[in-house]
């Protein structure tokens, strides 16, 4: 989720004033929500000059007006909010709720990490165990539930309603009443909720964060590393200090899938990748432009066993995926082809037919000086316009007789012409 | 596997309802393949809800925020707040979308360029139907996402799960490619194994002049192949953080290719030969599994991936025949009619890769990971007798001199060693690495990577009915026209015992070790840098080289303290060399290496010039620069800017030499409201490409000096020397604007692709040319014509909203382009050239073709 701070312009005093105003409200309403609700629990996440300052009665006073007013605000119709209409939300509500709606910070969690509470009904996901994110420039700040962020930003929480990673959330809080996913990435929010423009007192995933590129990426992985992401650290992504927001959005769903940060893969990556992008224009290119494949077809921005993010153990494995017949193995090799598909193919686009990176017959020069009629020097005089018409240079040149080039599996085809 | 399978997927499904608690892991950025749905109408595969939402995405803020590296996220799309419920007090509730109307083609229709991977057809079209609904409760949900554009050109892919539990993945789409829409085939029968010519042609009967007339009469055809591929896919979690998958794909494709059809050189023999253009049928089937096991715990993680692809290939072999009769040039009657060719296609293969890799979390925020592969990849095809033809083949002179073979001691299966390939690879991989980040402000990371491909293919061209090794070349067609150049050895035959010949396959493998290891250094809040140093030592087997190691250092920068932007800069230098250079590393797999061969006095024709250094082995500098600004223009704009080169050069007197390329992109971004956003881009590429080769002296491979391989010597004088030198350049711009005005919403945008190729040349003499263009050495100049590759895009289009649920889209693209490519010059009308004949005329050097869509949008 987009940080507050950033959200905040700098020049836009009266809109920071009714923040910071409604930012004090929350933040009393925060410290209330979570002493009463998790008051046996609570003592080691809530700061001892706060839990000093309130009562039971004052919770009890406060929390139903705030809860309600926040709720209206929200006014989305969204899963969790529907059901649970403010007017009857009672202490006792609350204190059922937070701590799942904490997402579990409570030490009774932590010291049983795989609670079976979405068990009981069977019908939440694996969700509502998402741990809060530990804000690194905020020790000292607790979880304050989704309600109270919505109070503010009720115009994010509908956009992120339709992203899969906030559908995701919201029906693990489903089955137990939870609702304090924002925490789970941007961390506890009480420190925001008191001073909503202080850099770093919630963890934020855009340009203008303090929160470290690192602490950032942590937040992500904690829920999904391994897997896909295995290999993230020491990838060239992350050597380049790319953020999983640089290309995911999970705040909004602007892709058809992936969370991206642009409409597609392909224009996720062509926003620092434009080089590449510029290849897929030419003459002859995989099928991106027209939308029947994507770079991540063939790499995994998230790091691999190969320095270029190549899925496979080589560029050749990752090739052979959709042209299986040049996998062989054949009866008799083409060295380089084996070797490589990079020797002779740019993968991204070419100016030559077939993603070649020159044009034949100039390109099986570079290596074929053999005696005979390979290392012979061809000129216009060779075209079909010429005076001396030669058939190493019309049409397929060396590939109308040496056809088989990837391999032969012809007992005479030991020059991948039979 | 059949056996293997069915138990697996009983397995994950009963995981999947089992399974409770880990978090939600897709497996689609592992996957290779299948993660992109679109065509070439919306290749987003989602633009009709694209949008914006007029509110914006805060009430806090105008605006949208920055990326971490300062990009502009899009505004979110206009939905509905709510999904509809799917029935009467459901906790369903759903959302759809549905493009339907109807698409027509104008203008040049058939353009190569317009079609090469869309199906674009009149008629009715649905451009998108989009269902997603789910229950928010349980966290269950269906998506479904089709659209069509014809019948080789359309995808539907169906999703059901419950979020962090499992998911279903089933998907059925047609992939076109057409490699030319100009194409005359001669032969009937294409599409088939067998091409035949049409009456009244002759197979080795006809003259060129016959044979162009018919050509003339030939039908227009496009030469393509259309991928149908199907899939289903399951994911589950399993146990705590434990998460199972299994996936089939498979795969049809149908169609023909472009192709070749050799009767020996026709450049160097006049009303001889023959160099065949033909059309190979494609009807191959590929299955895919994959399957594994993952367990994404915070201290350690494990995967365990199985895949295994099974190719088939439904024909595995091309017959044509060539209505061109042969000659042979030692003047003597001809004994020989070979008038068929024959090629092998793919043969069927199999690949199973079994990996494993572990991880865990160390101190110092650590991490080592280890990783294992083993792989192998096998056919075992019967083997096509070595030739078709019947009777007899090759030059008869006298006796003594009789360079003939008897066709039925070849055309059948028992003149072979073995029946069927046994060609197998097997792989291997060990990976190691480790990480470290003792304190926020350094990071240190090492690894060691193997790989390696052994080869075990052995085959022996060896014909127990003849005893002799070798092959019969190009179907017989050769040997029946150069005297004794039939492709066998025989050291029972002196006319044979000195013939220079493969008759062995090579087993060509080889194994990589890398090691790298790497420092980042954060220089205060806004500046990283990260040095690298990575040694790659490669070890082919039967290449010129059996070691060529590789030292790269990189260099990288990156800094957020330019304003809001982030510079990222890498440099990277690489220094390649290795051990002695082999010239001719294959002897061991020539006759030259068989017991009875005997050496000529004069000895064995070089095989190449000692000065030649392969380019994917030859010693080797490289500078490589590469920088990335992104730099935002206030609170609604964004200048991005690549700029890079590269430089590589090449210790080669022979082969490439040097390889340039530097360019630019610019691109400015700029979206003042959710109504309102804009892009223009530009960008420029040059490179070039040196190469050098040496044309041998003819007049000395019967004579002295014809062993000798030094540039320089009388077999490759110095003065048969040449340079070839590629030049391209290429320029792409493009601009797009969205309005939404409110009851209606336009867009357009403009493309503009223009790239441009030469090839020139150099030569000292004119011997470095073939015999037959020495004598216009003089006329040839420098080079070809120039190549180009020229389109322009136009597209606009209107959205009118009627009501909340309905709307119109009404777009027109307008295409045009124009291509050269010498490869084609000549050939319009002139499909048959001597004993040359041609089917593809190539794209077409200029078109144009205007798309009009009238679509019904409707929100379900």
């Amino acid at each position: 989720m987009p940080p507050v701070s950033a959200m905040v312009s700098p020049s836009d005093r009266a809109l920071r004033c009714r923040h910071r105003r409604a930012g004090a409200l929350l933040f009393v309403f925060a410290v209330a929500g979570a002493l009463p609700g998790a008051r046996h629990a609570a003592a080691q996440v809530v700061h001892p000059a706060v839990s000093a300052t309130l009562t039971q009665r004052d919770s009890d006073r406060i929390l139903p007006t705030l809860t309600a007013q926040a709720a209206a605000e929200a006014g989305d119709g969204s899963p969790h909010a529907a059901p649970l209409p403010a007017s009857a939300l009672t202490t006792e509500d609350f204190r059922r709720m937070l701590p799942r709606t904490d997402m579990r910070s409570d030490a009774d969690a932590n010291a049983h990490p795989h609670p079976h509470a979405f068990l009981d009904n069977g019908a939440a996901t694996s969700f509502d165990a998402a741990p809060i994110a530990k804000n690194p420039l905020a020790p000292d700040a607790i979880a304050i539930g989704a309600t109270s962020c919505i109070a503010c930003h009720a115009l994010e929480n509908l956009q992120a309603s339709h992203s899969l990673h906030v559908r995701a959330f919201r029906a693990g809080a489903a089955g137990t009443g939870a609702a304090a996913a924002c925490e789970s990435c941007h961390g506890p929010g009480s420190a925001h909720a008191r001073d909503p423009t202080k850099p770093g007192s919630i963890i934020a995933f855009t340009r203008d964060a303090v929160t470290p590129i690192d602490a950032q990426t942590g937040v992500c992985l904690a829920c999904h590393e391994g897997g896909a992401r295995q290999d993230w650290m020491g990838s060239v992504h992350q050597q380049h200090e790319l953020a999983c927001t640089d290309c995911h959005n999970p705040m909004a769903r602007l892709s058809a899938e992936g969370a991206l940060a642009d409409h597609s893969i392909n224009e996720v990556c062509s926003t620092c990748h434009q080089d590449i992008r510029d290849k897929f224009n030419r003459r002859s290119h995989m099928p991106l432009p027209e939308g029947q494949m994507s770079c991540v077809d063939c790499h995994n921005p998230h790091g691999t066993l190969t320095a270029d993010l190549i899925k496979t153990d080589t560029v050749n494995g990752t090739c052979y995926a959709c042209h299986a017949e040049k996998r062989g193995p054949f009866l008799f090799e083409h060295a380089p082809v084996r070797e490589s598909c990079l020797t002779c193919h740019d993968p991204h686009g070419s100016n030559q037919e077939a993603l070649l990176t020159l044009p034949v017959p100039m390109l099986c020069q570079q290596c074929h000086t053999m005696t005979g009629h390979p290392n012979d020097l061809l000129t216009t005089a060779g075209l079909a316009t010429g005076p001396a018409p030669d058939e190493r240079l019309i049409g397929r040149a060396c590939l109308t007789c040496h056809a088989n080039i990837h391999g032969s599996n012809n007992p005479s085809g030991s020059r991948f012409h039979k | 596997m059949r056996k293997l399978l069915v138990p697996s997927l009983a397995v994950a499904i009963a995981a999947a309802f089992v399974g409770t608690r880990a978090w939600a892991d897709s497996t689609d950025s592992a996957r290779v393949g299948d993660i992109q749905y679109g065509n070439a109408l919306d290749p987003t595969g989602w633009a009709p809800l694209l949008w914006a939402d007029p509110r914006g995405f805060s009430w806090l803020h105008a605006g949208m925020m920055r990326t971490p590296s300062g990009v502009l996220y899009p505004y979110p799309p206009r939905r509905e707040d709510a999904g509809s419920p799917l029935y009467k007090n459901s906790d369903w509730v759903y959302s759809g979308f549905l493009q339907l109307g109807y698409l027509h083609v104008g203008g040049d229709t058939q353009a190569e360029f317009l079609r090469q991977y869309a199906g674009w057809r009149d008629g009715l079209a649905p451009g998108l139907f989009a269902l997603y609904a789910d229950d928010p409760k349980t966290g269950q949900y269906l998506e479904f996402r089709g659209s069509r554009l014809s019948g080789d050109d359309q995808y539907y892919r169906l999703r059901s799960g419950q979020y962090g539990v499992y998911k279903v993945e089933a998907f059925y789409r047609d992939i076109p490619h057409h490699v030319t829409t100009s194409a005359y085939p001669l032969w009937n029968g294409v599409g088939s194994t067998d091409l035949t010519l049409p009456a009244p042609l002759m197979p080795g009967g006809s003259t060129p002049p016959e044979v162009a007339a018919v050509e003339k009469t030939r039908p227009r055809q496009t030469v393509g192949a259309t991928r149908r591929r199907e899939g289903l896919g399951l994911e589950a979690k399993l146990y705590r953080d434990w998460s199972g998958y299994i996936s089939i794909v498979n795969e049809k494709r149908t169609g023909n290719g472009l192709w070749g059809g050799p009767m020996y050189l026709n450049y160097i023999l006049e009303d001889n030969g023959g160099a065949l253009e033909t059309v190979r049928p494609i009807d191959f089937t590929t299955t895919d599994v994959s399957m594994g096991l993952r367990d994404a715990g915070t201290v350690w993680q494990f995967q365990l991936n199985y895949t295994g692809s099974f190719f088939r290939d439904h024909e595995d072999q091309l017959n044509f025949q060539s209505p061109f009769a042969l000659r042979n040039v030692a003047g003597v009657p001809q004994v020989a009619n070979i008038h068929q060719g024959q090629f092998s296609l793919e043969p069927d293969n199999d690949s199973h890769n079994l990996r494993a890799e572990l991880s865990r979390s160390l101190k110092w925020n650590g991490q080592l990971s280890l990783a294992t592969a083993w792989g192998t990849m096998r056919q075992n095809d019967p083997l096509l007798p070595p030739v078709t033809c019947t009777g007899t083949g090759g030059v008869f002179i006298s006796p003594s001199a009789d360079y003939t073979f008897n066709c039925a001691n070849w055309n059948t299966g028992a003149a072979l060693s073995r029946q069927t390939a046994g060609a197998r690879i097997d792989t291997g991989l060990l990976d190691a690495k480790l990480t470290l980040r003792p304190t926020s402000r350094l990071g240190w990371h090492a690894g060691v990577r193997w790989y390696r491909e052994d080869n075990k293919t052995n085959y022996l061209a060896f014909n127990p009915l003849t005893g002799q090794y070798g092959y019969i070349a190009e179907n017989g067609s050769q040997g029946s026209i150069i005297p004794g150049q039939i492709g066998i050895f025989d050291p029972r035959n002196p006319l044979f015992a000195s013939y220079v010949t493969q008759v062995r396959a090579i087993p060509f493998g080889y194994s990589d070790t890398v090691f790298d290891t790497g420092v980042d250094w954060r220089l205060g809040e806004n500046n990283t840098l990260n040095l690298t140093y990575s040694f790659d030592r490669n070890q082919p087997k039967y290449r010129e080289r059996k070691r060529v190691n590789e030292q790269r250092i990189k260099l990288a920068w990156v800094d957020r303290a330019i304003g809001k932007g982030t510079l990222r800069v890498d440099y990277e230098f690489a220094y390649r060399n290795g051990g002695p250079y082999n010239y001719n590393p294959y002897e061991l797999f020539y006759s030259t290496a068989l017991p009875g061969f005997v050496t000529p006095p004069l000895g064995n024709v070089a095989f190449t010039t000692d000065a030649m250094r392969k380019y994917d082995l030859a010693n080797r500098v490289e500078h490589k620069f590469h920088a990335t600004l992104i730099y935002p223009i206030g609170a609604t704009a964004t200048i991005s800017a690549i700029v890079y080169a590269t430089r590589d050069d090449y210790a080669a007197a022979i082969g490439r030499q040097a390889t340039r390329n530097r360019g630019f992109d610019l691109s400015w971004d700029w979206q003042p409201s959710p109504m309102t956003s804009m892009n223009a881009n530009l960008g420029r590429d040059d490179s070039s490409l040196d190469f050098s080769n040496v044309g041998d002296n003819e007049n000395v491979t019967g004579g002295p000096g014809r062993g000798d391989p030094s540039l320089g010597g009388p077999l490759f004088p110095l003065a048969n020397q040449w340079q070839g030198i590629d030049h391209e350049r290429d320029y792409n711009a493009g601009l797009t604007l969205r309005h939404d005005f409110g009851r209606v919403r336009a867009d357009f945008s403009y493309t503009y692709t223009y790239a441009l190729g030469r090839i020139g040349y150099a030569f000292a003499s004119a011997g470095a040319l073939p015999i037959t263009q020495q004598p216009f050495a003089g006329d040839v100049g420098n080079g070809f014509p120039d190549n180009h590759y020229h389109i322009n895009t136009l597209q606009l289009g209107f959205d009118i909203a009627f009501s909340r649920m309905l709307g119109l889209r009404v777009f027109d693209v307008f295409e045009t382009g124009s291509f050269a490519d010498w490869h084609y010059l000549g050939l319009q009308g002139n499909l048959v050239i001597d004993h040359r004949i041609y089917t593809d005329l190539g794209p077409q050097p200029h078109y144009s073709a205007n798309l009009i869509g009238v679509l019904l949008n409707v929100k379900l």
